[in-house]
């Protein structure tokens, strides 16, 4: 049995901002995640740091609260942010008096949004709508979740805090109406354990429900699930909105090496992340507006999230903290040391925190007050460090794989190559991973899967969707000392089965002809179908 | 930059099927080349993320092969070059020689506009590698330098007494028939007057600018594509067809032109465009074609430039020298030459060029020919280079079949 002060429960950015600040405050804490980091709305999101212009007509404390967090982030977390900036840009449907109004509240909540001309908005976006009539820039950025989460993690572990993967909460203990412990189960070995505590956290997003439910409490998540399309390349360079009340599918987000498209809110269930051929259809529609020729642009897959929305309860006692999100404190439902954290953006993750251990730290009697929006949360690489990576990584990886594996990583990284100059070769050519981060990742203990290994190192993400990546790094994994490895074949249906739900429903064009030499590879010349007959 | 959107800078159709990679004759020569999926296509994609060091893109010839087995339609060379050409915007060039390659028409006139500028710029040329100012200038020690003709395919033209004749074709020149083989340009003026047809050239033509786009000079080359197509639009109008008997001019001036720039007019332009030979067939195929041949009884192995081959022209070549009396005429069907215009001249890269051209020399020497054939001047170059055997335009030996 383990012990420890915290137990927080879900490993998405809202949990992980938790542990952090706990950590930081000198205080127990132990994560706990049912599958990998981010495997839910943390990840299945537009992966926008929002300025805050978005949200500075309708709700201008979400959109303060933006701006701040903006700033904050794109300070400590710069190795997660692409501080591209972005634009807003008025369509001739969209009115003329919103914009107004909107340049005035960008104004009160201290949202820079600076007026361009048509032409230099063309020049800055080429591809951009020339029927557009009138843009600004705002600062805007994009971030990855996956960085933002794994880096978080790190900042926390230096003060001590752990995160555990693929176990799962499956009983909250509580003595005396106070919470003691929780139970846990490890979803590879089924083994089950004990975590004893003095408080628990439920972060767990949009399934906050029925971690609540396990205590025999309410909390009324209204899951609403949002659609995004991922197109093959940077379409435009910056985040570009339509300059409206905000709508569907009104928002581009460069990242890394793809444009996303989003989003759409419909109420799903807490697991629902499939996606339809007609939702698609329909955002293309909207997104044309924006940018005419996006029925040329390649689509990569489409995936879904859902946020995690409060559905205001108006007898639910102990709402607090600001109006995104809420933290409910179960003593007022005859819980004590349980609270239940949900809503909010990926954006304000860390003032989420910092409220919310605000509360906890006060109940625990420690005085120490947040330091997380001080320290960054990884080290910039030295000099030293990134001459040895240019010299070892093909083009265009140098930087790529630093910010993907941070600076501890990326160094053994290196002496790996530098001992084993094989190890530079590339298994992915879309997203320039060598076999030397692959080997790396793969051997981490929070590795189970090829999908764990691609959502570290963007491996199989690019054009070919895991085409010609799959059946290298399943033959790259040294399988030796991994039990989960053994078995090729489990592995190859499993990241290509992943791979491919995403793509199901925007089977057409370039996607299809890509598709269709995927099978040939996979099921023509590897017979991937037919080997369960001879296994 | 305006950059032809539609052709130029759309990495979504590939499929990664590396088919280009199999194909492509640099890959094939050194590990030093990730091949054109990477290069092209793949790169393009992060290239809009990060910057970076990149020195594979000096490894592409531009040779085109890539484009040819695709079966995405990428246009992979043309992905190479705007790399390379933005690359070259913020990073220092490695060698001296790019420049002067690049520029091959202003070494031109000036040489050809000087007394005896020729004789000594060829004599240069020799005494040069002899105390290694070409190695200096990163051109390779022992690659064979084209040399220059004392007078001008333009000044030998203005000499030529035509008939007039109703089918009427201008042609483009190009810097390496005007400047270093002009007699190749009268070869083409007797043969087509054989044929009924008046010849006209335009003294405003400049280098069609295929090596300056190799060089990674495409900013240089739009300016001399946009005199070039509004001056070839023009004798269209005026019911010229346009030849050329240079197949990367052909290449440039039909389509890569399209590919790279977005000028008016180019489409109409490049429907009147052929290859001198081509246009011969065409007349062949119509019974227009004169076949009073003499005899010849040469041994000739003809080869394609890659040039040609990516127009997708077939071999217009192979369908007219064999109707030649006595002909004695194969193809070499060995890959690309390696020279693939000015790359094979840089001191980096000639010995991939070489190494690129063996299978192909290696053919020309087993096959016992006494000649050569082969549309593209620079390709003739690299052949006579690797296999001692000399190579000339099958204008020339049409020429000769017709006794002029
Ligand atoms: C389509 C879409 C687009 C969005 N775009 C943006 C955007 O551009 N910018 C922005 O700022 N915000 C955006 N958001 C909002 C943002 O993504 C979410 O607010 C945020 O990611 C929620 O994080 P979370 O940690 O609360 O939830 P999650 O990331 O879902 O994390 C909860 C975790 O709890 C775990 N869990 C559940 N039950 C258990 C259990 N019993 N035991 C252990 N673990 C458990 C789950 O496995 C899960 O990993 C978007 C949301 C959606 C849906
Ligand atoms: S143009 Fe020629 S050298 Fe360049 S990538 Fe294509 S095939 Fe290779
Ligand atoms: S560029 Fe063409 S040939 Fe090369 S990998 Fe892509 S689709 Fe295949
Ligand atoms: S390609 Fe043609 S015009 Fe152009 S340089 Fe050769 S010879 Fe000059």
């Amino acid at each position: 049995m383990l012990k420890t002060t915290v137990v927080v429960i879900g490993g998405g950015a809202t949990g992980v901002g938790i542990l952090r600040d706990l950590s930081m405050r000198g205080v127990d804490a132990i994560l706990v995640e049912r599958d990998d980091l981010g495997y839910w709305t943390s990840s299945r999101f537009h992966g926008l740091l929002h300025s805050g212009g978005r949200y500075a007509v309708k709700d201008k404390e979400a959109a303060k609260e933006c701006i701040q967090e903006n700033t904050i982030l794109r300070r400590i977390g710069r190795h997660c942010v692409e501080a591209t900036e972005s634009l807003f840009v008025r369509a001739p449907e969209d009115s003329e008096e919103f914009e107004q109004e909107w340049v005035k509240s960008c104004g009160e909540c201290g949202i820079s949004a600076i007026p361009i001309s048509m032409d230099e908005a063309f020049k800055l976006e080429p591809n951009l709508s020339r029927k557009l009539l009138s843009a600004y820039r705002c600062p805007g950025a994009a971030i990855d979740g996956f960085r933002l989460l794994w880096q978080t993690v790190a900042s926390a572990n230096k003060y001590g805090g752990k995160a555990m993967t693929y176990k799962e909460v499956t009983a909250i203990e509580t003595e005396n109406g106070t919470v003691v412990g929780v139970k846990i189960r490890d979803k590879w070995t089924g083994v089950e354990d004990k975590i004893a505590c003095d408080f628990v956290i439920s972060a767990a997003g949009s399934f906050a429900g029925e971690v609540a439910h396990m205590a025999g409490l309410t909390v009324n998540v209204k899951p609403s699930k949002g659609t995004l399309i991922a197109f093959n390349h940077r379409i435009c360079n910056r985040v570009v909105h339509r300059l409206h009340k905000s709508s569907d599918a009104d928002i581009f987000v460069p990242h890394g090496s793809i444009t996303i498209l989003g989003t759409t809110s419909i109420d799903s269930a807490p697991d629902d992340t499939s996606t339809e051929t007609a939702e698609v259809k329909a955002m293309l529609e909207i997104g044309k507006i924006t940018f005419e020729e996006i029925y040329d642009y390649r689509i990569l897959r489409v995936f879904a999230g859902t946020r995690p929305l409060y559905s205001a309860d108006p007898n639910a006692k102990g709402r607090s903290a600001s109006r995104g999100f809420v933290a409910l404190d179960h003593a007022h439902d005859g819980i004590k040391h349980f609270m239940s954290v949900c809503g909010g953006k990926f954006t304000t993750y860390r003032l989420m925190a910092e409220k919310v251990c605000n509360i906890v730290c006060e109940q625990l009697g420690v005085n120490e007050k947040c330091h997380t929006a001080e320290e960054n949360l990884v080290d910039d690489p030295s000099p030293e460090l990134m001459n040895r990576a240019k010299a070892v990584f093909p083009s265009y990886g140098a930087e790529l794989a630093s910010s993907r594996l941070g600076n501890e990583k990326l160094e053994r990284v290196i002496k790996h190559i530098e001992t084993d100059p094989e190890m530079k070769e590339l298994v992915c050519e879309c997203e320039n991973v060598t076999l030397a981060e692959i080997d790396e990742i793969a051997a981490e203990p929070t590795s189970h899967t090829v999908s764990d290994v691609r959502r570290r190192t963007r491996l199989g993400m690019g054009t070919c969707q895991g085409t010609f990546c799959a059946y290298r790094s399943v033959g790259a994994i040294n399988k030796e000392n991994m039990p989960w490895a053994k078995d090729s074949v489990d592995l190859l249906k499993d990241f290509l089965e992943t791979r491919w739900k995403g793509i199901r429903p925007v089977l057409w064009g370039n996607m299809l002809r890509d598709i269709e030499l995927t099978r040939a590879i996979y099921d023509a010349a590897l017979n991937l179908s037919g080997v369960e007959d001879i296994k | 930059m305006a950059i032809n959107k539609q052709h130029a800078i759309d990495p979504d159709k590939c499929t990664a099927c590396t088919i280009c990679v199999t194909a492509c004759p640099v890959t094939a020569a050194t590990r030093k080349f990730r091949g054109p999926k990477m290069t092209g296509p793949a790169l393009t994609r992060l290239r809009k993320l990060v910057s970076d060091d990149d020195p594979m893109l000096d490894y592409c010839s531009n040779c085109k092969t890539c484009d040819l087995v695709c079966p995405s339609g990428v246009p992979i060379s043309t992905l190479n070059m705007i790399a390379k050409n933005e690359y070259y915007k913020t990073h220092p060039r490695k060698s001296k020689a790019d420049d002067m390659l690049a520029h091959s028409e202003k070494m031109g006139k000036l040489i050809t506009s000087l007394p005896l500028g020729s004789t000594f710029a060829n004599m240069g040329m020799s005494i040069g590698k002899a105390f290694n100012v070409m190695g200096a200038m990163g051109i390779a020690q022992s690659a064979k330098m084209p040399a220059y003709a004392s007078e001008s395919f333009i000044s030998k033209f203005k000499k030529i007494k035509q008939n007039p004749y109703l089918r009427k074709v201008v042609f483009f020149s190009g810097c390496y028939i005007n400047y270093n083989q002009p007699e190749v340009g009268v070869d083409l003026v007797k043969v087509y007057q054989k044929n009924k047809i008046e010849v006209a050239i335009d003294e405003n033509f400049v280098c069609c600018g295929s090596p300056m786009v190799a060089g990674g000079y495409i900013d240089d080359a739009r300016v001399n594509a946009a005199k070039n197509a509004a001056l070839l639009k023009s004798w269209v109008d005026r019911g010229y067809d346009i030849v050329t008997a240079c197949t990367s001019c052909g290449l440039m001036l039909k389509q890569e032109y399209q590919e790279l720039f977005d000028f008016a007019g180019m489409a109409e332009y490049a429907a009147h465009m052929y290859d001198s030979i081509e246009y011969l067939a065409k007349l062949n195929d119509a019974g227009e074609f004169d076949t009073n041949f003499v005899n010849d009884n040469t041994k000739y192995i003809y080869h394609a430039p890659c040039h040609l081959k990516v127009q997708a022209i077939g071999r217009p070549s192979m369908e007219l020298l064999p109707l030649i009396p006595g002909i004695d005429i194969e193809e070499a069907d060995a890959g690309c030459c390696g020279i693939s215009g000015s790359y094979g001249f840089k001191a980096d890269k000639h010995e991939i060029a070489m190494k690129v051209g063996s299978k192909l020399f290696n053919r020309i020497k087993n096959s016992h020919a006494e000649l050569g054939v082969c549309e593209c001047g620079t390709c003739r170059l690299q052949m006579e280079n690797g296999s001692g055997v000399k190579a000339i335009h099958p204008l020339t030996v049409l020429r000769k079949a017709y006794g002029l």
